[in-house]
């Protein structure tokens, strides 16, 4: 058996591509093409996937659908409102939680308990009229469970629509009256809004049926032939005089009932109707919101108002006089709870804290009613009186500026401030306002004026504030304004000011989250962390903060400083590390919550990429070395510091004087020796020896490239002891590696005292003794070492060491006969070693594929003598029984093999 | 086999100067002959006195003789057939002639003073059958009594109820702390309109309960010398509920009951007048002990004002 003899220059020369030079990069696009790329963008719309469906087609789909359910005379235009109040009433049931169990007054657990209501039902109405009396003898309450209720108001609905359809309309009346009633118990207290919701939708219903009701009258006459059609805005002049009368029948039904409540809410149910009678409705809607100050709960006369609002959406033609009405009787209403005394009120509310947050979700849909239409902005602030001097009611007023246009805020920003400024009480947190204001503020940053004046005045509010909280989420609101426009002048008293007081108390969760949000605003605003660092206990205070706010800030601060391409300030680079340290050791490693953990480690990697100690090469491996120190529980960082650390080799050897350098790289490489075998994955290990190994020889450092590549072998022979359950994929992970390191071989010098195959062997035996090593990956391995060899037989190496004094296997072992002999028993080894491994691969495909490899790599290494053809027709002949004859690797096999031991024959 | 009588307007309403017209409707299984079509219009006025401040000798009278209004009969059709099947017979019949000077009070169901117009059909058939009658009753509503005109400017009335105003006793904390409850009303009122009004509380020491508006009616009877009066109450109408802001306005709105009230009248042997009782109710502790009472009765933690109202037909 011989060893082919290649001359690697010829066939280079042979079988590369003719290569052309190009003008352009093929990944760097052109100016030119990135321009008519962005082009493209801007003509052709971008089809969203998630977002394209919701907003052009969904809709009107939706519309449809909306409008097939309602009654044909509600005019389109009323849909979005209808779809918001019942989007808002859902959100409202949802909102307030509500205990299993409600006390409700003995009054109307009555109609809940149900058991007298069909019985009562042939009563008059008036009759209950005298009972006032009795309704407060009864006085106690009632238990009665949140199913239950709900379950009544149910049953009411379908007992009122029952009635409806079998032409009953007084029971209609008489149970709908029943159930208004239920609304004026207030006791239920969290349950009240799910309450109003459920009987709010039992009135709708009854208005649309009378409206229809009313409507056909006036369209059809009686024997059922067409009087007229009535259009959208259909004047009272056009409705017949037997229409005029039903409708008048169900005003003037309504108008006995004697409890106040009841009787608007049932008007405001049938509201509409007053259209039939004449033309201006909104003076009753008006009459209605004066009717409803004589309800004197507040709960009940908000929701009332509420529902006001709601069925005036139902009229055409709107005017907005009953918005502003609503919004002043609630101030009044609210102005007296909140100057009442706790207990006085407390008898008959209970906690007037949980009325007025009770109230809430009514002022903000009047708010957002107020402030639908963009038009009248300017027209309602004006009524609203907002610039007076009289204080607003804090609840109001934070609903208010929630729904006021940004541009509108902005224009008046000291005026609003001023606002928030006198309208204090107890209702609602007043710092919340100055929250909501600082936020729309920064909404439109760049519209606001006179910014001096605003500033000094927030800092004056937040200054005055006693309490570390509200001081912090107050500045918070306002520092993007403060960052954008007053940076030297304030932010070092604020950051003194605050240091301060963190120092004075200790600092609770709510006071860290305000705090972290105002560092993060000011890490992100400046582009310079040196500059930040700078600031005046800027670093006083991050030391004061913990926990997971630090972390947050930490990441901030890494993320904002790893933007720049260098970061070269030693001051800096000091800072960031502590910062860095200090996230690494906030991180629980044991935390299942992985993302945040690696975003953390992803961001100190790019740290400790982006530092750059210039050409002081040994400040950076001393700052590699801290960085081991300090990020020891992080194991990606760890690689990444091996790859720094080679890199910063590479860089020595080309940058410095020669016995300098090869102390600086030998103590690069020691620190990786060291560093590597802390990685937990072998096949990282792996990488890292092979990749320093490859430093050390461009160093020349031929020693420590053998004690790295013994380390790599070691590490692969550890594999198995400790990851015995490895999956496939790693262990041909590893074996690509293996083959790697066998192409690398090749240009590490043999040595005589432990035998120019030392390694080969070693590996040789690993593929025996390691089980997880199957027959495919065997095969693949043993290729590799066959090539190796071929390759080591030949005069002239394909490739050598950069570095000047290390020499090849080819220079040092030329013409030694023994090298020679000694490279051809073990290839004879491995040959023999392969045909009896191919049989054991239990896959029949996989088997003829590995007979082929094999067979090309035999062909390709020896000269096809007789012996090595017949090792090659069996193969040939393995493959072609587990293939079958026509396939077409077998076929190009075939062909080589043929083709070169006629070479061989033909150079004989 | 039946006989009925439909009236042209569905809410049987008719003026006096106006037609009153409708048909006749029969619906025969086999063809009868008739010895005429009769109509025959009714209307009196009913007095009856029980209770009220009628004495006992008065109350034992009962039923006092009824006043006659009008009493008119027509033949719409003379001897004849109808044929089997559903006929229709119009008819119409003018109730008030321009020289006339007959009162026609408005239709009116009181407690002791009822107004009523009937509207009688009877088919006279031969002396072996029985003759078949139907009977409606139409409403009458007066044209604008003594008024020539609707009111321009409904008159409002000027009121105030304090703890110095009522002539009953109140609760001491009442009388101690005060309260001065004030507003308007409008005493004339058309009665197809509602009564408005305000109200607004402008101080009270004691918590407010409620405040209602009462709508009573008066009716008086002349029983020889003596007039016996009854008061009742028609409708309550609650426009406060519960302790409302101070010096805020509340309105007054009342629709009027349109079956249990009609114009006031002033006729000589009786009357029908309204009131209107405005009725703050304080917040007191006493409502569990007290047994259920008469509304009217005057409380102890009630205040009260109450107002003639002259209800005017409009036109």
């Amino acid at each position: 058996m011989e060893f082919k003899t290649r001359d690697y220059r010829a066939e280079d020369k042979v079988y590369s591509l003719t290569r052309i030079s190009v003008s352009s990069h093929p990944l760097c696009s052109s100016p030119s093409s990135s321009l008519s790329h962005t082009q493209d963008h801007g003509s052709t719309e971008f089809f969203d996937p998630l977002r394209g469906l919701s907003t052009e087609i969904l809709e009107p789909v939706e519309n449809m659908a909306v409008a097939e359910k309602l009654p044909a005379t509600q005019p389109a235009s009323h849909l979005s409102s209808k779809k918001e109040w019942t989007s808002f009433n859902k959100l409202l049931m949802q909102r307030f939680p509500v205990p299993k169990m409600i006390s409700v007054s003995s009054f109307s657990s009555k109609t809940i308990k149900g058991s007298k209501a069909s019985g009562e039902l042939s009563s008059n109405i008036q009759s209950d009229e005298l009972n006032d009396s009795q309704k407060l003898k009864e006085g106690g309450f009632k238990i009665v469970s949140q199913q239950e209720y709900i379950k009544r108001l149910h049953e009411l609905k379908d007992e009122i629509m029952r009635s409806w359809h079998s032409d009953d309309r007084v029971t209609t009346l008489k149970l709908s009256i029943k159930v208004a009633r239920l609304l004026m118990d207030t006791s239920v207290a969290q349950f009240y809004p799910t309450l109003f919701v459920l009987a709010a939708d039992i009135m709708d219903m009854l208005g649309d049926m009378v409206w229809d009701r009313i409507k056909q009258k006036a369209e059809f006459a009686d024997d059922g032939t067409k009087i007229c059609s009535l259009s959208d805005d259909f004047d009272a002049n056009s409705i017949c005089f037997e229409a005029k009368e039903t409708c008048n029948n169900w005003f003037r039904k309504i108008a006995s009932i004697h409890e106040l409540l009841p009787r608007i809410y049932l008007e405001l149910a049938i509201l509409p109707c007053w259209r039939f009678l004449h033309d201006n409705v909104m003076d009753d809607l008006m009459r209605l919101v004066t009717m409803i100050r004589g309800v004197a709960d507040p709960l009940a006369s908000a929701y009332c108002r509420f529902f006001l609002l709601h069925c005036a959406q139902k009229l055409p033609q709107l005017d907005t006089g009953h918005l502003i009405a609503c919004i002043s009787d609630t101030k009044t209403v609210l102005t007296r709870i909140v100057s009442m005394k706790e207990t006085k009120y407390g008898n008959f509310l209970g906690d007037r804290r949980l009325v007025t947050s009770l109230m809430e979700p009514t002022i903000e849909y009047t708010m957002r009613c107020i402030f639908k239409d963009p038009n009248q902005v300017a027209d309602m602030i004006l009524r609203l009186e907002l610039y007076g001097e009289v204080p607003w009611i804090s609840v109001i007023l934070h609903y208010l500026l929630k729904e006021l246009p940004v541009s509108v805020v902005c224009s008046n920003a000291v005026e609003i401030l001023h606002l928030v400024d006198c309208s204090s009480d107890y209702s609602f947190d007043q710092c919340l306002n100055y929250k909501v204001l600082g936020l729309k503020l920064c909404e439109g940053i760049s519209q606001v004026n006179t910014v001096d004046v605003l500033i000094d005045e927030v800092i004056q509010v937040a200054t005055k504030r006693k309490s570390l909280d509200e001081y912090l989420k107050i500045l918070d609101a306002y520092m993007d304004i403060i960052l954008q426009y007053k940076i030297d002048h304030y932010l070092s008293s604020i950051l003194s000011e605050i240091f301060e007081r963190l120092c004075n108390e200790v600092v609770t969760e709510d006071e860290l989250a305000s705090l972290q949000s105002i560092i993060v605003k000011l890490v992100t605003h400046f582009d310079d962390m040196k500059y930040v660092f700078d600031l005046n206990y800027f670093v006083d205070i991050l030391d004061v903060m913990h926990g997971s706010s630090r972390s947050i800030v930490s990441m901030h601060i890494l993320n904002n400083a790893t933007r720049n391409d260098h970061i070269n300030d030693p001051t800096t680079i000091k800072l960031l590390f502590d910062v860095a340290q200090s996230l690494h050791d906030s991180v629980d490693f044991s935390s299942t919550k992985q993302d945040d953990n690696q975003q953390a480690e992803r961001l100190i990697v790019r740290f400790i990429d982006k530092v750059d100690h210039g050409i002081d090469l040994d400040r950076h491996l001393t700052f590699l070395i801290e960085c081991r120190g300090a990020f020891s529980s992080m194991n990606d960082l760890k690689e990444i510091l091996v790859h720094s650390s080679n890199l910063l080799a590479t860089r020595a050897l080309r940058l410095r004087e020669k016995k300098d350098t090869l102390n600086f790289i030998k103590s690069c490489i020691t620190f990786n020796e060291v560093t590597i075998p802390c990685i937990p994955s072998y096949s990282r290990q792996l990488i890292l020896y092979l990749e320093t190994a490859e430093v050390s020889l461009l160093g020349g450092l031929i020693s420590h490239s053998d004690g790295l590549l013994d380390s790599a072998i070691s590490c692969l022979q550890d594999v198995n002891l400790l990851d015995g359950m490895r999956k496939n994929e790693d262990a041909d992970g590893i074996v690509s590696l293996m083959r790697k390191l066998c192409s690398f071989m090749l240009m590490v010098p043999g040595t005589l005292e432990q035998g120019v195959t030392y390694i080969p062997k070693n590996i040789l035996s690993l593929l025996d003794s390691q089980s997880w090593i199957t027959p495919k990956l065997r095969i693949r391995v043993l290729c590799s070492l066959l090539s190796l060899f071929a390759t080591f037989s030949q005069n002239e190496l394909p490739y050598h060491p950069i570095h000047e004094e290390v020499f090849g296997n080819d220079s040092l072992f030329f013409g030694d006969a023994r090298y020679t002999q000694e490279l051809i028993s073990l290839s004879t080894l491995i040959l023999h070693n392969m045909v009896d491994i191919i049989p054991q691969e239990s896959s029949q495909a996989t088997r003829g594929n590995l007979a082929l490899e094999a067979c090309n790599c035999i062909a390709m290494s020896f000269n096809v003598n007789q012996e090595i053809s017949s090792v090659c027709s069996k193969l040939v002949e393995i493959a072609r029984s587990c293939l079958g004859p026509a396939d077409k690797y077998l076929q190009s096999t075939i062909n080589f093999v043929h083709k070169q031991s006629l070479v061989s024959v033909g150079g004989k | 086999m039946s006989v009925e009588i439909k009236l042209s307007r569905s809410n049987r309403t008719y003026r006096p100067h106006e037609p009153l017209q409708g048909k006749i409707i029969t619906k025969f299984p086999s063809s009868v002959s008739h010895r005429g079509i009769h109509l025959t219009v009714n209307g009196s006025v009913n007095l009856q006195v029980r209770g009220g401040s009628a004495g006992l000798i008065e109350s034992l009278y009962g039923v006092l003789k009824p006043i006659r209004i009008l009493k008119k009969s027509i033949e719409v059709e003379p001897c004849g057939k109808i044929s089997a099947g559903t006929t229709q017979i119009p008819f119409s019949i003018i109730l008030k002639h321009k020289e006339e000077d007959t009162k026609f009070y408005e239709t009116f169901h009181g407690a002791n003073i009822n107004i009523q117009y009937l509207l009688t059909v009877d088919v006279v058939r031969g002396y072996l059958h029985k003759s078949l009658s139907a009977t409606v009753e139409f409403i009458i509503e007066s044209e604008l009594g003594g008024l020539s005109e609707k009111p321009v400017s409904p008159e409002m009335v000027f009121f105030y109820i304090t703890q110095d105003t009522q002539r009953h006793s109140l609760l001491h904390e009442l009388k101690s702390g005060g309260f001065k409850v004030s507003g308007r009303i409008c005493t004339q009122c058309l009665v197809g309109d509602p009564l408005v009004g305000e109200v607004t509380v402008e101080a009270s020491a004691v918590p407010i309960y409620s405040i209602d508006i009462h709508l009573l009616r008066v009716e008086s009877i002349m029983v020889g010398e003596k007039i016996a009066t009854e008061t009742s109450v028609l409708q309550t109408t609650q426009i406060a509920d519960g302790d409302v802001c101070p010096s805020i306005c509340l309105p007054i709105y009342v629709i009027l009951p349109r079956l249990l009230t009609c114009p006031t009248v002033f006729a000589g042997p009786f009357s029908v007048e309204f009131k209107v009782t405005i009725v703050v109710t304080f917040q007191t502790e006493l409502y569990n002990v007290q047994p259920k009472s008469d509304p009217r009765a005057f409380r102890k933690w009630v205040a009260m004002e109450s107002l003639p109202l002259e209800l005017v037909q409009s036109q």
